[in-house]
C-alpha cells in the first residue's frame, strides 16, 4: 500500500448508538454530540492517519434504516452508495444489538466492506450481559466486529487498523437467505437489472429494494416485470430480517442480570410522571435559570474587577506613550468598553450552556419530548416540536437548525417561527443589566418574568396559527428514549467549549465591529470629528426615531441608535448603551448608577425599563438567527413576514406595557 | 353516532395500546396507521407478533413502550393505531 491511498470511510449507525463520541474521539473534531436523534444532520468529515495511510472519516446522521423517508436516511443512504466510500463502519449499541443489526443487515445487502464497532461494550458488562464476539461476526458474512467504547476511547486502534487492511476486500458473504419464494424473486431481478443497467453494482440491493417498492430506486432502476413485481414485498422482508435478528440475538448473547435497565426505569417512574412529568421539568428549567443568574453573577464580580483594570491601564498606558486622543478615545471607550462589556457575561452563558449539555447528554432531553408532548398536541404539534425551543434559551441559531428533526415542513416552520420567543442568551445581559438598574430589589425575578413572557406569547401564538390553520401532528410523537447515563465529561466539554467560542468570536468579530461603528457614528458628524455627541451621526440617526419610539416609553435616540445595533447581534444593545451613554464599565456598581442616574434625568425610570426589556424580547432577531431562518426555510418570504411581524408585536407590546404601566404606577 | 355505536356493539372493540395497563407484556396483532407510519414502525422493529411492554402513560394518550430492548415514546395518535392482545408470559 503506497503512501497515496486514501481511504474513504463512512460512519453509520442509530441514533443514541455513540457514533458522534466515537467519531470525535478518532478525529478530535469538535462536533456537536447529543442525545436525541437527528441532531447530526449535517455531512461532518475528519481526517485521521494510520500507518501512514489517510483516512477520510464522514460522519453521517444517525438513522434507523436505511429507507428513504426522511432526510437523514437519504442523505447517508447516498453518500454510503457513492463510489468513493470505500468502507462502511457500522456503529452499533452492543447494549441494544436488537434494534440496531437490522440497519447493519441493510448495510451488509449493499455488498460493500463493512466492519461492525461494538460500542458501549462497557455498558454491556456493567448490566451484566456477555456477548459472543466469536460467534456474532460467523452469523454476519464474517465480517470484521471490533469492540470499542468511545467514552473511554479503548478499541479505537483497532478499528483503525480493521479500516487499513479490510477495506480491498469485497462483497462480504451473503448473512441473510430469504424464503425460496422471495429469492427466486431476487435472483430474477438481479438478472433483469444486470440486462438493463450493466453499469449498476448494487444488484442484489436493488432487486430487494425493487421488491420493497422502494421510491427512490423505483425511480432511479425502473423495470418493467409485473410478473416479478406484483406487489410490495417490503412485510415480509422486514420479518425475515427481524427474525433473522432474534436468531443472532439468541446466539451470542448472554444475560446474567440487569440492573441498569432497572435503574432508568426508576428514574423514570419520577420524570416522566402522568401528572408530576410538567412540573419537575419546569422545576428542572428553574434551577438551570437560578444556577445561570446566582453562580454566573458570582464569577461575574471576577471579571469586572479585571475589566476595571484593562480599562484604567488601557489609557494610563495609550497617554504614556502619547498617542492621539481619538485613538486611545476608540481603544477606550470603544473596543473595550463595548467588547469588554460583553465578555463579563461568560460566565452566565457558561453555566446555561453547561447546564443544557447535561441534559442533553444524560438523556434527559428525548423525556421532554414525552413530558411536552400533550401540550404540544393542543397546538398542533408533537411534543419533539418542543426540544428546539429549548435550546433556543440557549441560542436560536442551533434551535432554528434542529428543527430538522421534524419531518414536515409546514411543523418545521410552524416551530421555527416560536422559536425566537425563547429568550436566548444574548438576551441575557440586557436583562440582568437592565434588571438589576431599576429592580435592585429584585433583579432575578424581574429578568425571569420575561423569560416566562416569551413563553407565554409563544403558546398564545401557535394557539392562534392552529386556529388559523389546524396542525395535524399532534400525537405523532415516535421518538426512542435512550438509558440514562451519566453524563460525559470530555462530550460536555466539546458541547460547552462549542458554545463559549461561538460567544467569543461574535465578541471579537460582530460586538468589535459593532463597537467602532457606534464609537464612530458617535464620535462623527457631518462636519467631522465632534466633540458635542449630540452634533453626531447617531444623534441624527437617534433623533428620527425619536418620536416613533415615544409610545413605548423608549423615546430617547441612544437608545434608538442602540436598538438599531442591536439587530448585529443583541448583546451589542448593551454595549452599545455603554458606549453611547459614556459609561466605561458598564456592569460595574458605579458604572450602573452613573447609567440609571443619567436615564432617570430624561425621566427614564422602571417603567420603560421594563417597556425597553419586552421591546428587546420579541423584536426582530439577530443577523445571523435571520440568516439561519433563510437558510433552513429556504424562503426570503416566510423570513421577511417574521421579521416584519416581530418588529411590529415588539412595538405594541412595549406600547401597551409602558401605557397601561405608566397608568398603574403614576 | 347512532350507526357508529351499532357498528362497535356488533363486533368486539378492538384494544390497541391507549386500553393497556402499565408493565403489563402485550403482543401486537394488528397495525393501522398512516402508510409511511406504518413503514417506520416496521423498520423499527414494531411488527405483528411482537411483544411490547407498556411502560408509561399519560391522560393524553402519550405512551412510552419497551421494544426489543429499547423504550419509544408514542404519541397518541400513534398509539391509538397499534392493535394488541394479552401476552402469556411477562
Amino acid at each position: 500500500m503506497n503512501s497515496e491511498t486514501v481511504i474513504r470511510v463512512a460512519f453509520v449507525g442509530n441514533p443514541n448508538c455513540g457514533k458522534t463520541t466515537l467519531f470525535n474521539a478518532l478525529t478530535g473534531a469538535n462536533l456537536k454530540v447529543a442525545n436525541w436523534p437527528g441532531v447530526t444532520v449535517e455531512r461532518k468529515e475528519g481526517t485521521v492517519f494510520y500507518k501512514g495511510v489517510k483516512m477520510i472519516l464522514v460522519d453521517l446522521p444517525g438513522i434507523y434504516s436505511l429507507t428513504s423517508y426522511s432526510i437523514e436516511e437519504k442523505v447517508s443512504r447516498r453518500c454510503v452508495m457513492e463510489d468513493d466510500v470505500d468502507v462502511i463502519v457500522n456503529v452499533v449499541d452492543a447494549s441494544s444489538m436488537e434494534r440496531n443489526l437490522y440497519l447493519t443487515l441493510q448495510l451488509l445487502e449493499l455488498g460493500k466492506p463493512v466492519i461492525l464497532a461494538m460500542n458501549m461494550m462497557d455498558v454491556v458488562k456493567e448490566r451484566g450481559m456477555e456477548i459472543d464476539n466469536h460467534r456474532l461476526p460467523e452469523m454476519l458474512g464474517h465480517i470484521p466486529v471490533v469492540p470499542v467504547s468511545a467514552r473511554k476511547r479503548t478499541g479505537l486502534n483497532v478499528l483503525l487498523h480493521a479500516v487499513q487492511h479490510h477495506y480491498e476486500e469485497d462483497i462480504p458473504e451473503r448473512v441473510l437467505t430469504y424464503p425460496s419464494y422471495l429469492e427466486n424473486k431476487i435472483s430474477m431481478l438481479e438478472e433483469r437489472l444486470k440486462e438493463r443497467y450493466p453499469a449498476l453494482s448494487y444488484l442484489r440491493w436493488t432487486a430487494i429494494k425493487l421488491l420493497e417498492e422502494d421510491d427512490e430506486t423505483m425511480k432511479e432502476y425502473p423495470l418493467d416485470a409485473p410478473e416479478i413485481l406484483d406487489r410490495s414485498y417490503e412485510k415480509e422482508i422486514i420479518n425475515e430480517k427481524y427474525r433473522y435478528i432474534e436468531e443472532v440475538v439468541e446466539e451470542v448473547l448472554f444475560y446474567r442480570n440487569s440492573s441498569r435497565e432497572g435503574r432508568t426505569d426508576a428514574v423514570d417512574q419520577v420524570l416522566t410522571h402522568p401528572v408530576w412529568g410538567v412540573p419537575v421539568f419546569l422545576g428542572i428549567m428553574a434551577l438551570v435559570f437560578f444556577l445561570t443568574f446566582t453562580i454566573g453573577d458570582a464569577l461575574k464580580g471576577v471579571f469586572e474587577y479585571g475589566l476595571d483594570f484593562l480599562l484604567e491601564g488601557a489609557a494610563a498606558f495609550l497617554q504614556k506613550i502619547h498617542t492621539a486622543p481619538w485613538v486611545i478615545s476608540l481603544v477606550v471607550d470603544g473596543v473595550i468598553a463595548g467588547v469588554g462589556g460583553i465578555l463579563t457575561f461568560l460566565p452566565n452563558i457558561f453555566i446555561l450552556f453547561l447546564a443544557l449539555g447535561i441534559l442533553e447528554d444524560s438523556g434527559y432531553m428525548a423525556r421532554v419530548a414525552y413530558v411536552m408532548d400533550g401540550i404540544m398536541g393542543r397546538v398542533g404539534l408533537s411534543g419533539k416540536a418542543f426540544l428546539p425551543m429549548v435550546l433556543g434559551f440557549g441560542c436560536t441559531v442551533p434551535a432554528v437548525m434542529a428543527t430538522r428533526t421534524l419531518e414536515k415542513e409546514e411543523d418545521r416552520k410552524r416551530t421555527i417561527f416560536l422559536t425566537p420567543f425563547m429568550s436566548c442568551s444574548a438576551r441575557l445581559p440586557i436583562y440582568v443589566l437592565i434588571s438589576s438598574m431599576f429592580f435592585p430589589k429584585y433583579p432575578a425575578a424581574a429578568a425571569f418574568s420575561l423569560y416566562a413572557l416569551g413563553l407565554v406569547v409563544a403558546i398564545l401564538l401557535a394557539l392562534a396559527a392552529g386556529k388559523i390553520k389546524h396542525g395535524e401532528s399532534a400525537g405523532t410523537l415516535l421518538m426512542e428514549l435512550p438509558e440514562y447515563k451519566l453524563p460525559n465529561a470530555r462530550t460536555i466539554a466539546i458541547y460547552v467549549w462549542e458554545k463559549v467560542k461561538d460567544y467569543l468570536g461574535k465578541a471579537g468579530t460582530t460586538i468589535f465591529l459593532a463597537s467602532i461603528v457606534i464609537w464612530f457614528v458617535l464620535n462623527y458628524g457631518p462636519g467631522g470629528m465632534v466633540t458635542d455627541v449630540q452634533s453626531s451621526f447617531g444623534a441624527l440617526l437617534g433623533h428620527v426615531l425619536v418620536p416613533v419610539l415615544m409610545p413605548a416609553g423608549l423615546g430617547l435616540w441612544q437608545i434608538g441608535v442602540a436598538l438599531i445595533a442591536g439587530l448585529s447581534a443583541k448583546e451589542v444593545v448593551v454595549s452599545s448603551m455603554a458606549v453611547l451613554f459614556g459609561i466605561s464599565n458598564i456592569n460595574s456598581a458605579a458604572g450602573m448608577s452613573q447609567m440609571s442616574g443619567i436615564l432617570a434625568e430624561y425621566g427614564f425610570g422602571p417603567v420603560n425599563a421594563y417597556a425597553l426589556m419586552v421591546f428587546c424580547l420579541l423584536y426582530t432577531p439577530c443577523m445571523a438567527t435571520v440568516a439561519t431562518i433563510r437558510k433552513e426555510s429556504n424562503s426570503w418570504g416566510f423570513t421577511m413576514k417574521m421579521v416584519v411581524f416581530q418588529l411590529l408585536l415588539a412595538y405594541v407590546a412595549a406600547v401597551i406595557v409602558f401605557q397601561t404601566g405608566s397608568l398603574l404606577f403614576h | 353516532m347512532e350507526v357508529y355505536f351499532m357498528e362497535h356493539r356488533e363486533r368486539e372493540v378492538p384494544m390497541t395500546l391507549l386500553d393497556t395497563q402499565k408493565e403489563k407484556w402485550y403482543q401486537v396483532k394488528e397495525i393501522r396507521e398512516k402508510e409511511n407510519v406504518q413503514r417506520r414502525l416496521e423498520a423499527l422493529g414494531i411488527l405483528v407478533g411482537t411483544r411490547v411492554q407498556v411502560l408509561n402513560q399519560k391522560r393524553s394518550g402519550s405512551t412510552i413502550i419497551r421494544v426489543r430492548g429499547t423504550r419509544w415514546a408514542l404519541g397518541r395518535t400513534i398509539a391509538s393505531g397499534i392493535e394488541v392482545e394479552d401476552c402469556e408470559h411477562e
